[in-house]
């Protein structure tokens, strides 16, 4: 069930240079056909996105950023331009690649929290770490730790449904740890909370951010969310519209 | 490959869910067991009371039967003597003379026909005519005697380990008045008279016989005969008075005889009509008679366990004693009829016998009536020494053909019926059930195996598409397709092996219940060419050779079938976390992302 090939977490895969920028997108390109109509969801986005950086991307619904935030997320590829992740160029991979990409370096915070039902909290954090091959125990012993360090030590064996909103927004944060990633990809974290757990979940991935140096892209139309990153990239039409840093 | 810790949560903690796609599954595959089991079941019922002759402890029967013709029934009427004992023997003879060549067609039917001469008898000898009778005849049918010889004939046949006589025998219960069939008119005695006048002779007759007789006369004279010396007219008429003496002395005297013509010997007869005595039917015997027919058996009473009644199909009562020459058995069907019981008599031909038990039909094989120790059947029958039918034992039921090619090569011309063959004969509701059992049943099975796995699928697609977040979660977070594939299918494989063991429960007990109420099933047997039922059709009588039994139903579980089950559980599981995977496989990782609500 699971394999010896136990990578050391924490630790910077061989071809991360540390001094490439995180994301480079230039003249990224994503469009959709439906129905005969050709959906232009992104068109020619340039950016950079250095490590270590908070980031926010604004924007209404159907502006782009659900598509920008795919493709950051290493979920979808574009057609067209070119978006470097670190040394590799996302445009060139396939599904395996693209998956193994985010296995080991791309946490997810998704705003329905996305957590599995049936599984506890350790559970569903240790289950991130089931593609990376890790041991159990390890993945258990990992899996309380980040749980702990969100807060949640004292909730490990719940499960979801017993958990508040902002519980299991915390334990899904504690999962896109799980395998130390490079980038926290966080698309409307705070969308299904009130405005004070909103806070608490933005606290805990603001002390991240200064802690671990966690790159971390946040997508959101609130404005206090946004206020809290860096970096603030507003999105119309598939383009950007504004991309001011605090 | 997949997390186990994954599957157990995920099956344990949506239980319903995994409960009820176990469930249609165990249904599919418990209803497989019990369709199974159903079938074995009337598998093992029909080899139970089929195959056995086994149940009579008899592996072959060995008959010498014979189909009659509307053309020997005729003649067999025109029969009129009985005398049973020399017919028997007559055909037993016939059974062994004829020998390599094998007994022909038209010998056996004389032999047969013989054998059935009783049939019309001379009522007569019953009483006088006008009086009450009450009489039992017994024929043997379509079988053919022969001597109690070829019994160890067969005996020492390889392979054999037992062989055993029986005279299977038709009777006939006949009562009625004795008819006036005769009567007897004396005829001759009387004497008849007549003249005869002799033919004329002939000129030169007349002139010889003259010369003869003169010759004669001189001869008497010249002798010396006193006062007579002399010839002339008046001698003559001197001679007239004296005419008779004279006459008489003249025609015995044996020399003049001699001058005679042959036709003038004789000429007067007395004619006397021999005296006799002429017995004429009158009419055919069709009185008041009224015949009612059963069937008889004697068997081998020191042998309990081969032969045309078993102890083991005593139902009540005991087998027979040391004593057994007043003892019969009777068959439950009969005694239920004829209202017999246990203890009570049954009176043949004036005699009592004893009932001392009832016993059970068996489907196959002769089933009689009333059994008798053997040598009480032979003497009823006037056929000591005689037997009709012979059962044989095989050690091996491998051994059944080779011993039935070296029986017809000993005895040739003999019916050897095996248990298979006899087998064939029989149909009813067992042998319906097991056909529709084993026609619809497998189609039956494949349905709702299939079914099962459908509605496995179903349940299993829906619910691959209620977790469309928690699967595209999953991919987002790094899990490969194959792993969330191998995810679902891991899951449902576990809601097989639940099914399965559920299924088995459910089959179990199904199979159980089954045992339990054991539906009867009856089971015909008709048409035997053994034994006595054909007889029937000689004596112009129509007797029905069938014999129907109840057999209760049970729904054997074998392993191979709890393996079995086990397995389509399995599969179809596999089958729906195919589909399921399937499914699985085609979620885009970004549909994690998606606001579904």
């Amino acid at each position: 069930m699971v394999g010896t090939e136990a990578i050391p977490l924490g630790e910077p895969l061989p071809e991360h240079d540390a001094g490439t920028p995180l994301y480079e997108l230039s003249g990224l390109e994503r469009t959709f056909s439906k129905g005969g109509t050709v959906v232009h969801a992104v068109r020619g986005i340039n950016l950079v996105i250095d490590r270590g950086e908070m980031l926010s991307l604004e924007g209404p619904s159907g502006s782009g950023k659900s598509t920008l935030l795919q493709l950051l997320g290493a979920l979808d590829t574009p057609t067209g331009g070119s978006i470097r992740f670190g040394l590799r160029d996302l445009a060139a991979f396939g599904d395996k690649e693209l998956t193994r990409i985010r296995a080991k370096e791309i946490g997810f915070v998704f705003q329905h929290f996305n957590l599995i039902p049936t599984l506890t909290a350790v559970e569903n954090v240790a289950i991130a770490m089931f593609p990376n091959h890790v041991r159990p125990h390890e993945r258990r012993e990992r899996a309380e730790q980040l749980l702990n360090s969100v807060g949640l030590g004292h909730r490990l064996h719940q499960l979801p449904s017993r958990l508040s909103g902002g519980e299991q927004q915390r334990v899904a944060i504690a999962r896109a740890l799980a395998n130390n990633p490079s980038v926290i990809i966080a698309d409307e974290p705070t969308g299904n909370l009130d405005s004070e757990t909103a806070k608490e979940v933005m606290a805990v991935l603001s002390s991240l951010h200064a802690s671990g140096g966690v790159t971390i892209v946040i997508a959101t139309h609130d404005e206090e969310v946004a206020k809290l990153t860096s970096r603030r990239v507003r999105i119309r039409d598939g383009a950007i519209l504004e991309d001011t840093a605090a | 490959m997949f997390s186990l810790g994954y599957v157990s949560k995920e099956l344990r903690r949506r239980w319903g869910r995994t409960l009820v796609t176990a469930l249609g599954l165990a249904a599919g595959v418990g209803l497989v067991m019990g369709i199974i089991g159903v079938s074995e079941g009337l598998s093992d019922a029909q080899n139970r009371v089929l195959s056995p002759l086994g149940s009579v402890g008899t592996d072959i029967i060995v008959t010498r039967t014979i189909a009659p013709t509307t053309n020997q029934s005729t003649t067999t009427t025109t029969t009129t003597t009985p005398g049973f004992a020399g017919r028997g023997g007559a055909g037993g003879g016939g059974f062994f003379a004829s020998g390599v060549a094998g007994a022909t067609t038209s010998s056996q039917a004389t032999a047969l026909l013989n054998n059935n001469a009783s049939v019309i008898t001379d009522l007569a000898k019953l009483g006088k005519a006008g009086t009450k009778f009450t009489h039992d005849f017994f024929l043997p049918g379509t079988l053919i005697t022969f001597p109690s010889v070829a019994v160890s004939d067969v005996a020492k046949i390889p392979g054999v380990t037992s062989a055993v006589g029986a005279l299977s025998l038709q009777a006939l219960h006949e009562t009625g008045t004795v008819p006036t069939i005769t009567d007897t008119v004396k005829t001759g005695g009387q004497t008849i008279s007549t003249t005869v006048t002799p033919p004329k002779l002939t000129p030169a007759q007349t002139a010889a016989e003259r010369t003869c007789i003169q010759k004669v006369l001189e001869k008497s004279f010249s002798s010396g005969s006193g006062g007579s010396h002399g010839t002339g007219p008046g001698s003559g008429r001197g001679g007239r008075g004296g005419t008779g003496g004279g006459f008489s002395g003249f025609a015995s005297n044996p020399a003049v005889e001699k001058c005679l013509t042959p036709a003038q010997i004789s000429y007067e007869q007395k004619v006397v009509v021999p005296e006799q005595t002429i017995t004429r039917i009158l009419k055919p015997p069709t009185t008041n008679t009224s015949t009612s027919s059963y069937t008889v058996a004697g068997v081998d009473p020191t042998n309990e366990t081969t032969g045309l009644v078993t102890k083991a199909q005593l139902v009540s009562g005991t087998w027979f004693t040391s004593q057994p020459a007043d003892e019969v058995l009777v068959n439950t069907a009969y005694a239920s009829t004829k209202k017999l019981k246990v203890d009570g008599t049954v009176t043949i031909n004036a005699k009592s016998y004893k009932i001392i038990g009832l016993v059970a039909p068996t489907l196959t094989g002769n089933v009689s009536d009333i059994y008798f120790p053997l040598s009480t059947v032979q003497s009823l029958a006037s056929a000591s020494g005689y037997v009709n039918e012979v059962l044989v034992a095989v050690k091996s039921s491998s051994d059944v053909s080779a011993v039935t090619a070296a029986i017809q090569k000993e005895l040739p011309g003999a019916t050897v019926l095996t248990s298979k063959s006899l087998a064939d004969q029989v149909n009813g509701s067992l042998n319906n059930a097991h056909k529709l059992a084993n026609d619809l049943g497998g189609a039956l099975a494949v349905v709702v195996l299939l079914a099962a796995f459908l509605i496995a699928g179903l349940l299993t697609l829906s619910s691959v598409a209620k977790r469309v977040r928690e699967i595209g979660s999953l991919r987002a977070i790094g899990w490969t397709r194959g792993e969330v594939v191998r995810q679902v299918m891991a899951e449902t494989i576990g809601i097989g092996i639940i099914g399965g063991l559920i299924g088995v429960a459910i089959g179990v007990g199904v199979c159980a219940i089954i045992a339990a109420v054991g539906p009867g099933l009856s089971v015909t047997a008709t048409g035997l060419s053994v034994g006595a039922s054909t007889v029937g059709s000689l004596v112009g009588q129509t007797t029905t050779g069938t014999v129907t039994t109840i057999v209760h139903l049970s729904a054997p579980v074998h392993f191979a079938t709890i393996a079995l089950a086990f397995g389509g559980a399995l599969v179809g599981g596999l089958v729906a976390g195919t589909i399921g995977g399937w499914r699985a496989a085609r979620l885009a990782p970004a549909s994690a992302l998606r606001d579904l609500g």
